[in-house]
């Protein structure tokens, strides 16, 4: 919500700065953003009552001396004999109507109207309509105006549940569907209450008598509803949150007073229907049990005249809620008030000893076997479980992000297939991922079980040993077997058939239940750890990337080292990963042969072979600088 | 020259794996909890209503129960979990104050955009004894952002609102680039979700913390993009070693 400065500080006695507000907002717990002299206001849900000049001040008021100056018509009213009929009371307990008419529609707003509209940089509707939003801006009730020229009949407020098409009077074409509360003329939707009003009652620029209805709905009948129409409502944002309830006789008296304000009123009535008394909260004076909740120690007084400057009224030992804040009702709600007063930095700490407790080994297995797979270059991979459909006893999501994903999977392996080929085609020859995670089904009402999987295809490594190596079945369920002998490894090999590749490597998948691993993996050593900090992320490129292998021989081996330093820590731009694939001593020859691969990549352009080449020959000829060492064929 | 026989075989320069840098995170995280004297719980992602919103005083017209806001499975039968904190209720059913309890996990709401995601991780934690007050609650809160930040980060507590605590408490911490950064939610818990736990809540009060897991590994490896994360691109799990 946006609310100007001057607005605010026009109420205020010691004139703060927009700065000394916005801090005192934020001590209060009033988020917001400062555009100008705008306040863009974000409050929290429960604080429906701060959606308004009059709300923030109250709240600022205790900080601040405020001077409310919103002046209401305070004569005695005719009462309005109107046709209606409240089917839902349960819904709207409390509403008024007002009815009124002028003889000219005034062309130029002044003062606080006039502000509004101009410091909020806001387009006009008509008069009536424009009273209505400046009062709910005000006050933060919305009234909603009809022309009384085209309330012919019975005007009917319910819930209904029927499919009707209903145009709003910001001319959008609603379907309605399920239950809704309204307001009906004839038959007709005329009002999506708390919502937005329709097309066919409103009023224009030439209305001159206008009904005013002001309302009282319970939020759980409002909420959703604009989402649901996609309908940007400020009138339903308040609903949802809470409106005071014993605010429409002064809301409806001061929209005549902003309109005498303006036009000659020839004729006004008023009705008021009221199904049952607001409850009051009183909460027994305590100051014990506040001290105790902040960790404070407040003298009684003190705590009170806080209250006091907030609105609350203290009598005999009860502190009595106002109206308008529906969300205090206990202790730990007069707590918060009062630690909101002091500001949340100003309360000191006090030490906190929990009883420490016996170490458990949680999930011990399952981090066994994490850091076993690390140790043989796997990757953890976390996936999201939304899939098309996988099994009949696949979860249906009621309401899906995505209709293509409207289920839980009850695998982990499709989604590692998804990971497995997605970085395939980014040109990765070496991929080995795992996954654990829960996984549900609806076999027997919803069942739980925790699981592992993996997947793995292409070279076993990038490393000399290993790169001519392909990964298979036998070659994983021997090497697991070796470290892990008292586990059952079930490999399956996963047919490429249907998946939309033309990579040959053989896929081995595997997907077990972790409770089938035994306690025995506990005495597995494993040579990974947790890192011990956390990395920077380097920005990762989808471009295409291509390689260049160098074969060196090496007549002098003392040279070896100094040719792995230079070449693996090489830096360049465009040099994504370098390594050894091939290491071969020819004892005979007494030579030493060395294959370097050089991965290239760019963040920002696809590479072309000059300047690829560019680096290679730096690299070429840094490399041939080390003497006892050639290039064979170059 | 030395001798041949004196050079030593080229190194073996095996690759290892890594942790998915969101678990990696999310366990540091509860081992630092863990040495405050916490303790693990764990429970289910497909949770039911009452759990996940009715005994955290959700209030049925509360927006985050909405269609839009959260997955409801099986015709409404039950839901994926919207934060862990039902896995606390289900703790404080069975075991009585004092208690200290963390749970760690995914949780699920309605969103998808680059700071967020329908599948996302929490840690929460909850504390019980007598006399727990909102200036302990500070004391905690100041150990766990200093564990992870460092002593020099500047923090501060802003009053907020979540229906399961009360006083409640978001907190920020200050970037580099001078901008607050929300880091936490925190908050007494609300006596009626002790008394919900048949605890009672005039004898014993809480205090209750959530962290969102990937906002915290967002900051700490400088990930701009949280759909990131979740790509299972080798180039970015490999960075995370």
């Amino acid at each position: 919500m946006k609310i100007a400065y001057s607005h605010l500080v026009q109420h205020l006695e010691q004139n703060p700065s927009i700065e000394q507000i916005s801090d005192s907002l934020f001590q209060l717990g009033h988020e917001h953003e400062i555009d100008g002299g705008i306040f863009d206001m974000e409050f929290t849900p429960n604080r429906g009552d701060c959606l308004s000049i009059s709300g923030l001040l109250r709240d600022l008021a205790v900080f601040y001396t405020v001077g409310i100056n919103q002046d209401i018509f305070s004569e005695k009213i005719n009462e309005l004999l109107i046709d209606f009929e409240n089917l839902s009371e349960s819904i709207c307990p409390q509403i008024s109507f007002l009815k009124l008419e002028i003889d000219e529609v005034p062309e130029i707003y002044k003062d606080s109207l006039g502000d509004y509209f101009l410091d909020l940089s806001l387009n006009k509707n008509n008069f009536f309509t424009d009273i209505s939003n400046y009062l709910s801006y005000e006050t933060g009730q919305p009234t909603h105006c009809y022309d009384a020229s085209k309330i012919n009949s019975k005007l009917i407020f319910h819930e209904i549940e029927k499919n009707e098409e209903f145009e709003t009077l910001l001319d959008k074409k609603i379907a309605l569907s399920g239950k809704n509360a309204v307001f009906t003329l004839n038959n007709e939707v005329i009002n999506l209450a708390g919502v937005v009003g329709g097309k066919s009652t409103s009023c224009s620029v030439n209305t001159k008598t206008v009904i005013v209805e002001c309302a009282f709905f319970q939020p759980e009948a409002i909420i959703g509803k604009s989402v649901k129409y996609d309908i940007q409502s400020e009138a339903s944002h308040k609903f949802e949150r809470g409106v005071d309830p014993d605010c429409h006789d002064r809301v409806l008296r001061r929209f005549i007073k902003l309109v005498s304000e303006h036009a000659n009123i020839k004729d006004m009535s008023i009705i008021s229907y009221k199904s049952k008394d607001n409850p009051i909260t009183q909460i027994p004076v305590n100051i014990d049990k506040i001290n105790q909740i902040i960790g404070i120690n407040i003298s009684e007084k003190e705590y009170l005249s806080y209250l006091l400057k907030l609105g609350f009224i203290v009598e005999e030992g009860f502190i009595e809620v106002p109206s308008f804040r529906s969300d205090v009702k206990t202790q730990n709600d007069l707590a918060e008030e009062l630690a909101r007063v002091i500001g949340y930095d100003n309360i000191a700490t006090s030490e906190i000893s929990i009883p420490k407790k016996e170490k458990t080994n949680h999930k011990a297995i399952e981090n066994k076997l994490r850091f076993f797979l690390l140790d043989h270059g796997f990757y953890e991979v976390i996936n999201s479980p939304f899939v098309s459909l996988s099994s009949e006893e696949a979860i249906k999501v009621d309401n899906p992000l995505d209709s293509n994903r409207e289920f839980l999977r009850t695998n982990i392996t499709n989604s590692l297939v998804d990971n497995l080929l997605f970085n395939e085609r980014r040109q990765k020859d070496s991929i080995k991922l795992f996954e654990i995670s829960d996984v549900y089904s609806s076999s027997n009402g919803i069942s739980k079980k925790r699981k592992l999987s993996i997947i793995a295809s292409g070279r076993v490594g990038l490393n000399y040993e290993d790169f001519s190596k392909k990964i298979n079945k036998k070659y994983l369920t021997t090497l697991f077997q070796e470290i892990l002998p008292n586990e059952v490894f079930d490999f399956e090999i996963l047919s490429r058939d249907l998946l939309d590749t033309k990579i040959k490597n053989e896929i081995v998948t595997l997907e077990v239940d972790i409770d089938r691993f035994s306690t025995n993996i506990l005495s597995f050593k494993e040579i990974s750890k947790s890192p011990e900090s956390f990395a920077q992320y380097s920005p990762i490129s989808d471009l295409p990337s291509s390689f260049k292998d160098i074969s060196y021989s090496i007549k002098d081996y003392s040279k070896t080292q100094e040719l792995q330093d230079l070449l693996l820590n090489y830096q360049s731009d465009i040099l994504k990963n370098v390594y050894i694939f091939d290491y071969f001593k020819n004892e005979k020859q007494e030579e030493i042969k060395i294959g370097f691969r050089f991965v290239f990549q760019s963040k920002k352009i696809t590479l072309n072979s000059a300047e690829i080449e560019l680096v290679y020959n730096d690299i070429v000829s840094q490399s041939l600088r080390i003497e006892g060492i050639s290039i064979p064929g170059m | 020259m030395p001798a041949h026989k004196d050079i030593l075989p080229l190194e073996l320069i095996k690759d290892r794996g890594s942790l998915h840098p969101i678990n990696h995170m999310k366990d540091s995280i509860m081992n630092l909890l863990i040495s405050f004297g916490f303790e693990i719980v764990d429970g289910p992602e497909i949770e039911t209503e009452e759990f996940n919103f009715d005994m955290l005083n959700i209030k049925k017209s509360h927006p985050a129960r909405q269609m839009h806001d959260t997955f409801y499975v099986e015709n409404k039968s039950n839901l994926l979990r919207t934060h862990t904190s039902p896995v606390q209720i289900r703790g404080m059913l069975e075991k009585k104050p004092p208690l200290a309890f963390i749970s760690g996990g995914k949780v699920y709401r309605k969103d998808d955009d680059a700071t967020h995601l329908p599948m996302f991780h929490q840690v929460e934690g909850i504390y019980v004894d007598e006399n727990v007050s909102f200036a302990q609650l500070k004391d905690l809160i100041y150990k766990i952002i200093y564990s992870l930040f460092g002593e020099d980060v500047e923090l501060r507590f802003r009053p907020s609102y979540f229906p399961f605590t009360e006083p409640s408490a978001e907190v920020d911490i200050l970037s580099k680039e001078g901008k607050w950064l929300e880091i936490l939610g925190c908050g007494l818990v609300n006596p009626i979700v002790l008394e919900n736990c048949n605890i009672d809540s005039n004898k014993y009060s809480g205090l209750a913390f959530g962290l969102g897991i990937e906002r915290i590994a967002m900051l700490k490896h400088g990930v701009t993009d949280i759909r990131e994360f979740y790509k299972s691109n080798l180039d970015f799990l490999s960075q995370f070693k």
